[in-house]
């Protein structure tokens, strides 16, 4: 039995006068946690070409700008009562600003336990984790830095029994995708729930030959299937976001990522109740740029370098393309217009004459969401044909996929342009206009449009006539020449069926005014947009 | 020096070759033209380079993501 200080007589040992015994006991555990898993993970780590997830969040966000929050976190070891050490909880989270704006920011720790989830009282980071509760309270841009294994089957012994999948969380991972910005970078190799947590992002970016993300790894895959297939085929860039288009962009390495975070939130407000802010660039509203004039050739099958168009109608230097390298038959960018955020959407005429295939138009799709979302108004810079044709179209439901993303436009509610540059054909072109506000359509000298191209409607359209003729080629291109002289803009001009014909070099100015006064209307729609109907 | 692969980014069909093997590209040039949906489609040497390699012929089809040319940077 040990001795009562408190017993007369006694040598009672020195008071504190304050609390120099907690604060060093703090200033231990926050030690602790900031040594993450000790030199030896971190060291495999960075070997990898890897940060820890402190240096990315240093690495992102503004200089000296991270609060972090639940520092203390973690499983502390004791002897006799006594701290010794304490293993950090795997994620890191917290405040802070990323041009000089606040953000949720957070990230699991791979050099503890590959980052696998950990059970504290309350969830730190993942679905329904504090980090999200923190942008969904202050209404503010979520940004999650993904490096984790997510769940492990270890978890039964753990527990003593299986838990059920996504219990609580998910749903407020979904009401984030309405209210703020969510970001997601995967910066490992992501399966299972985090890679699920990645898509559901408004955005999503992966870094070249260090991050994978699948719905299961490797063992998993040979274990259902049999296939022996290394990681990176399974979910590397190549695969995940040129071919698959499940990540958005790719970054050439995690410096590049954490820009390629900082433009993406440049062109977001901090929620739904916001505009999107405004920058100015310096750039004269009046500019017309002299080479619009003939980037369009006069022969209809040579293509042009539709992305000279969106970079000489923006202002200088803001353009930032979306999913460059998935679904390349339709162009998505957010940009500014004096200084006002828009989204472009631009058909590819280099990419199947600009027919929007399966891949394409679910880009559209997303990004016409995304617009409608933050209060983005949209330029549609059109040359389609139509829907992509073929077996492999039909078989890919293109038709489908592309009602889809015309029925998206049209339910949408934001300001929309049409500036129809040559082509503009069927439902395709129809999903371009704003069929819910002014349907302000311009077009240049070189538009063309109706249900169908000329070309292919002749044949049809004139069968027994062309058969008939003593050279049923001269008289097919004799009913074409003839249609054709017929179907000049300026006829349908004429008509008030398109608003205005414009020389191509007074895009710019045109669009600016309608956007600047624009402004005031999209002020009074901020706030959630309500979901209504079935998407075909 | 690298080895480029040249990729179709559409399917349609080869309608013309415009450089030849062993010819000297600057960056931008045409190597073919391909046709898809009644356009012609320029393949292009982006690097510029050295052409090495054409793997295939006037009129042949071709198919999305098909390696057509190869370019030594």
């Amino acid at each position: 039995m040990s001795a009562d200080p408190q017993a007369p007589g006694a040598i009672a040992p020195p008071e504190p006068t304050g609390w120099e015994p907690e604060l060093e006991e703090l200033r231990f555990r926050r030690e602790q946690s900031a040594a993450l898993g000790g030199p030896e993970p971190i060291k495999r780590h960075h070997d990898q070409g890897r940060l820890t997830i402190r240096e990315r969040i240093e690495g992102l966000v503004d200089p000296g700008s991270f609060q972090e929050v639940g520092r203390l976190t973690g499983k502390g070891d004791y002897d006799g009562g006594k701290l010794t050490g304490v293993v950090p909880a795997p994620y890191v989270m917290g405040l802070s600003t990323i041009g000089g704006r606040p953000v949720a920011i957070g990230g699991e720790d791979f050099t503890i336990r590959g980052g696998t989830s950990w059970s504290g009282d309350r969830k730190k980071g993942g679905q329904g984790g504090f980090v999200e509760d923190l942008a969904h309270e202050y209404r503010i841009p979520l940004v999650n830095l993904i490096d984790g294994a997510g769940g492990s089957v270890t978890s039964i012994t753990r527990r003593g029994h299986s838990v059920f999948p996504g219990v609580h969380g998910f749903e407020q991972s979904v009401r984030l995708m309405g209210e703020v910005p969510v970001v997601c970078a995967v910066m490992g190799t992501a399966a299972g729930g985090p890679a699920g947590r990645a898509i559901l992002a408004h955005w999503s970016v992966m870094v070249k030959g260090t991050s994978q993300v699948f719905a299961a790894g490797p063992p998993v895959v040979e274990r259902s299937l049999g296939q022996k297939i290394h990681k990176e085929d399974l979910g590397g860039a190549a695969l995940a976001a040129d071919l698959a288009g499940t990540i958005d962009q790719v970054a050439k390495d995690e410096q590049e990522c954490f820009e390629l975070i900082r433009r993406y939130l440049s062109y977001m407000p901090q929620n739904v109740w916001e505009l999107p802010p405004v920058v100015r660039t310096g750039d004269p509203v009046d500019r017309c740029e002299d080479a619009l004039k003939d980037i369009v050739p006069r022969n209809r099958r040579r293509p042009y370098d539709m992305r000279k168009v969106v970079r000489w109608i923006a202002d200088r230097d803001s353009v930032f393309e979306l999913q460059p390298s998935f679904g390349k038959a339709v162009i998505t960018s957010l940009a500014r217009m004096n200084g006002r955020v828009v989204g472009i959407i631009a058909n590819n005429p280099m990419v199947y004459g600009g027919a929007i295939d399966v891949k394409g138009a679910r880009k559209q799709t997303h990004f016409v969401e995304l617009c409608d979302c933050f209060h983005i108004p949209i330029v549609f810079l059109v040359d389609v044909p139509g829907f992509m044709v073929g077996r492999d179209a039909e078989a890919a439901a293109t038709l489908r996929e592309g009602m889809r993303s015309v029925y998206v436009s049209l339910q949408a509610t934001v300001p929309m342009y049409t500036v129809v540059i040559r082509k503009c054909y069927g439902m395709a072109g129809m999903g371009a206009t704003d069929k819910n506000g002014l349907d302000l359509k311009i077009a240049w000298p070189s538009a063309e449009w109706g249900s169908l191209p000329i070309e292919g409607g002749v044949a049809a359209a004139f069968r027994k006539e062309i058969a008939a003729a003593p050279d049923p080629r001269a008289r097919e291109a004799e009913i074409e020449a003839s249609l054709r002289a017929d179907a000049s803009p300026f006829k349908t001009a004429e008509a008030f069926g398109v608003e205005e014909i414009i020389d191509p070099r007074e895009t710019r100015p045109y669009l600016c005014r309608f956007i600047d006064a624009a402004q005031g209307r999209l002020a009074t729609t901020v706030g959630r947009k309500p979901k209504y109907g079935v998407r075909p | 020096m690298a080895m480029i692969d040249v990729a179709s980014v559409v399917t349609g069909s080869v309608w013309k070759i415009e450089a030849s093997v062993g010819q000297k590209l600057e960056p931008g040039d045409v190597i073919m033209i391909l046709e898809s949906m009644k356009m012609e489609i320029p393949v292009i040497a982006e690097d510029g380079g050295v052409l090495r390699e054409l793997r295939v012929t006037e009129g042949v089809p071709v198919a999305e993501g098909q390696i057509v040319a190869v370019v030594e940077e």
